[in-house]
């Protein structure tokens, strides 16, 4: 049997030192920077494009869609006892609405631990259309509910009641030359426009460019995700969906 | 009348109540010494108290295996023997009963609560309190035997069986501490009430880490709670004895001035011989236990009683 | 009085004991620091208990993996009353990366009520303190509900 207390000068040593303690609950601590804790959502900066939803592996984030007057309501919801706290959602969001803050006091009842945001989309109103590929045959017409189609197959011409579709997209999945699709609007700017290029700025996909000079705008639009940024943006109502 | 003040001393002083206080006090001390000695905060010197109450205000829970009787009863048996035990041991000088042979008595009386936990243990039917009683066992025989040479060599020295007397020849000529042949039996006491109260290099029988605290597995509410004071008062009543045998005859005259006096005593020697070694040590084995105390200890008590048999 | 007593020493000596239901060991090393030095959970009368018998606070990690659902069982009916349920980190509560797959047979609530959630993955050690002090306060309003 040996005998031997290497703690023995720690043991007494320790006795007049201050504790090493951090009292937590007395004292808040910061968290660490980069430390991932509680999710913060921005709605206001929200498109809407579900690329969270995509990343997420524990599938802590969910969205529903409640369609309102002009528009939808979507909410998104950020569970965070579902959560790996991985910021992938973060380093995807194109917005930066996303942010995992250094929050890490997250305790209490399980409903309670949720980012939930709420925010208002117009919905764009689109029309179906047609290209060059067209034969007219009528397929479209006599599958429309509405009968807002008309077809004049001589005349080669094929129009749409704008108030009478209700944009169900009967005709576009009965169509047998698939040329019909539903034309998603564009921006456009119309009168009033002082080219003053905050709607480039506020463009998350870079889709606008405006060039002052020469009083030209245009839009990109296979970049257009259609998020109405500009639109809310300019200062002279000038622009529309 | 007379038997009217027996009871109040064996309820109130220096019976039940003063050695749970003092007990429960002394544990918390132990508690918060041990958390500075790691650098913590810890407890508050209360928190002792804290746990008793909360645990009187569990559900017990009764195994299904259980024998309900002796499963309930034993840890009130050994919270009594401790109390009678105290009423044995003079603090300055003073102890409730006396007689000719206390030292036999005491020694008697101090194995009750190690068998009460044994008993305990065995009538709530859990194999991890089967393997926590054979520990338990283990370790009282390993502490017996030393224990019994330490109170023989202090007795042999004095003269006489009786705590009374100890506590006399100590006041007149000085503590037994100081006196060198009793210096090796005053190591043994200290190494022996460690293992005695169960405290952590020699609890082999509570581990909690590898067998769920033993023969207490299956205690909850009010019985743990009074095994938990049990333990808190045995700490006390040893130390108190310790006090008794080595340190007597240290008096201020003033009866209050003189109980702080040897709680002091008995919170120096407690901190000296439990906190520091549960600071220091990591739990030795069932067979470490035996082993050092039959070599080690007993050794030491041995000298001690060899040199006072000699007269030296 | 005596109640009363009973009530706030409750709120203020929270024993815990922990399960383990297939946690990924994140969790259990976080619990464990909570009671190192620098935390020192002690200062709340936090003691780890050995048996679930001793326990007030049972605290959960883990998905509740087939395996485990039910030692778990079994273990949470054997804590004494008032007892609180405390399930840390991400798994017990939702399964978290582990939902719907074969072996796992979560969340936590489907067997017990869950009095304290606390989220993270894993929990900081300063989450953990601050889930076993609200678990302490909810303990305490069970010893009075207990009381009357």
């Amino acid at each position: 049997m040996s005998f031997s207390f290497p703690y023995l000068k720690y043991a007494l040593g320790n006795l007049t030192k201050k504790t090493s303690c951090d009292m937590y609950p007395v004292v808040k601590k910061e968290a660490a920077a980069h430390y991932r804790g509680r999710i913060a959502y921005d709605s206001t900066k929200c498109v809407n494009c579900g690329m969270c939803m995509k990343v997420c592996s524990p599938g802590a984030i969910t969205r529903t869609e409640e369609p309102v007057e002009g528009g939808k309501q979507i909410t998104y919801r950020f569970d965070l006892t579902s959560c790996t706290f991985c910021a992938m959602c973060q380093d995807f969001c194109s917005e930066k609405a996303i942010t995992l803050t250094g929050d890490y006091e997250m305790v209490g009842r399980a409903e309670e631990l949720v980012t939930e945001e709420t925010y208002f989309k117009a919905m764009p109103a689109g029309l179906p259309g047609i290209s060059d590929d067209c034969v007219f045959c009528g397929l479209c017409a006599k599958n429309c509910p509405e009968e807002a189609i008309t077809v004049d197959r001589p005349n080669k011409s094929w129009t749409v009641d704008e108030d009478k579709c209700i944009k169900c997209g009967k005709c576009v999945s009965k169509c047998p030359k698939k040329c019909l699709s539903f034309q998603m609007p564009q921006v456009k700017c119309g009168e009033g426009c002082v080219f003053c290029g905050l709607c480039a700025k506020n463009c998350p996909e870079e889709a606008i460019t405006v060039d002052r000079p020469n009083k030209s705008w245009t839009v990109d639009t296979d970049k257009c995700v259609l998020c109405g940024k500009c639109v809310s943006k300019c200062p002279k109502k000038c622009l529309k969906l | 009348m007379e038997i009217l003040f027996a009871i109040l001393r064996i309820l109130f002083f220096p019976g039940l109540l003063f050695v749970a206080v003092g007990g429960l006090l002394l544990s918390g001390i132990d508690r918060k010494v041990l958390s500075r000695m790691q650098r913590r905060v810890g407890p508050p010197i209360v928190q002792p108290f804290y746990d008793f109450f909360k645990l009187m205000g569990k559900e017990t829970i009764i195994p299904h295996h259980a024998n309900r009787t002796v499963y309930l009863w034993a840890p009130v048996v050994g919270m009594v023997s401790l109390a009678v035990t105290m009423l044995f041991i003079p603090i300055c000088g003073f102890s409730a009963f006396s007689g000719t042979a206390d030292l036999l008595v005491v020694l008697y009386l101090l194995t009750i609560p190690a068998v009460c936990l044994i008993v305990g243990g065995s009538a709530s039917g859990s194999p991890f309190a089967g393997v926590g009683i054979s520990r338990e066992m283990v370790a009282m025989m390993s502490y017996e035997l030393p224990l019994v040479l330490v109170l023989l060599s202090v007795a042999r020295q004095v003269g006489s069986l009786s705590l009374q007397d100890i506590a006399a020849y100590q006041a007149a000529n000085g503590c037994l501490l100081f006196h060198w042949s009793m210096i090796p039996a005053a190591l043994a006491m200290l190494l022996v009430i460690p293992a005695e109260a169960g405290c952590h290099p020699f609890d082999v029988a509570e581990a909690e880490t590898e067998i769920c605290e033993g023969p207490l597995a299956e205690y909850s509410g009010a019985p743990l709670g009074v095994f938990k004071l049990n333990h808190a008062m045995k700490l006390f009543v040893l130390t108190a004895l310790f006090c008794a045998l080595f340190l007597g005859g240290i008096t201020s005259g003033i009866a209050p001035v003189d109980v702080l006096i040897v709680f002091a005593l008995c919170a120096v020697v407690m901190i000296v011989c439990v906190t520091l070694l549960h600071g220091i040590c990591a739990r030795l084995r069932v067979e470490q236990v035996f082993k050092f105390y039959w070599t080690v200890v007993t050794g030491l008590a041995l000298v001690s009683l060899i040199l006072a048999w000699f007269g030296l | 009085m005596f109640k009363k007593l009973i009530a706030e020493s409750a709120a203020k000596s929270p024993w815990v004991y922990h399960i383990n239901t297939g946690s990924c060991n994140g969790c259990d090393i976080e619990l464990v620091a909570a009671v190192t030095p620098r935390f020192d959970a002690e200062r709340f009368g936090v003691k780890l208990a050995g048996t679930p018998r001793h326990a007030d606070i049972v605290v959960v990690t883990g998905p509740v993996t087939a395996q485990s659902k039910e030692r778990l069982i079994r273990t949470l009916e054997q804590v004494p009353e008032p007892r609180v349920i405390v399930a840390m980190g991400s798994c017990p509560n939702s399964c978290n990366v582990f939902k719907n797959s074969y072996a796992v047979e979560g969340p936590l609530d489907k067997y017990c009520h869950v009095d304290v959630t606390i989220a993270g993955c894993t929990p900081k050690p300063e989450a953990v303190l601050a889930g076993i002090v609200q678990a302490a306060e909810i303990l305490k309003q069970k010893r009075r509900d207990m009381a009357k």
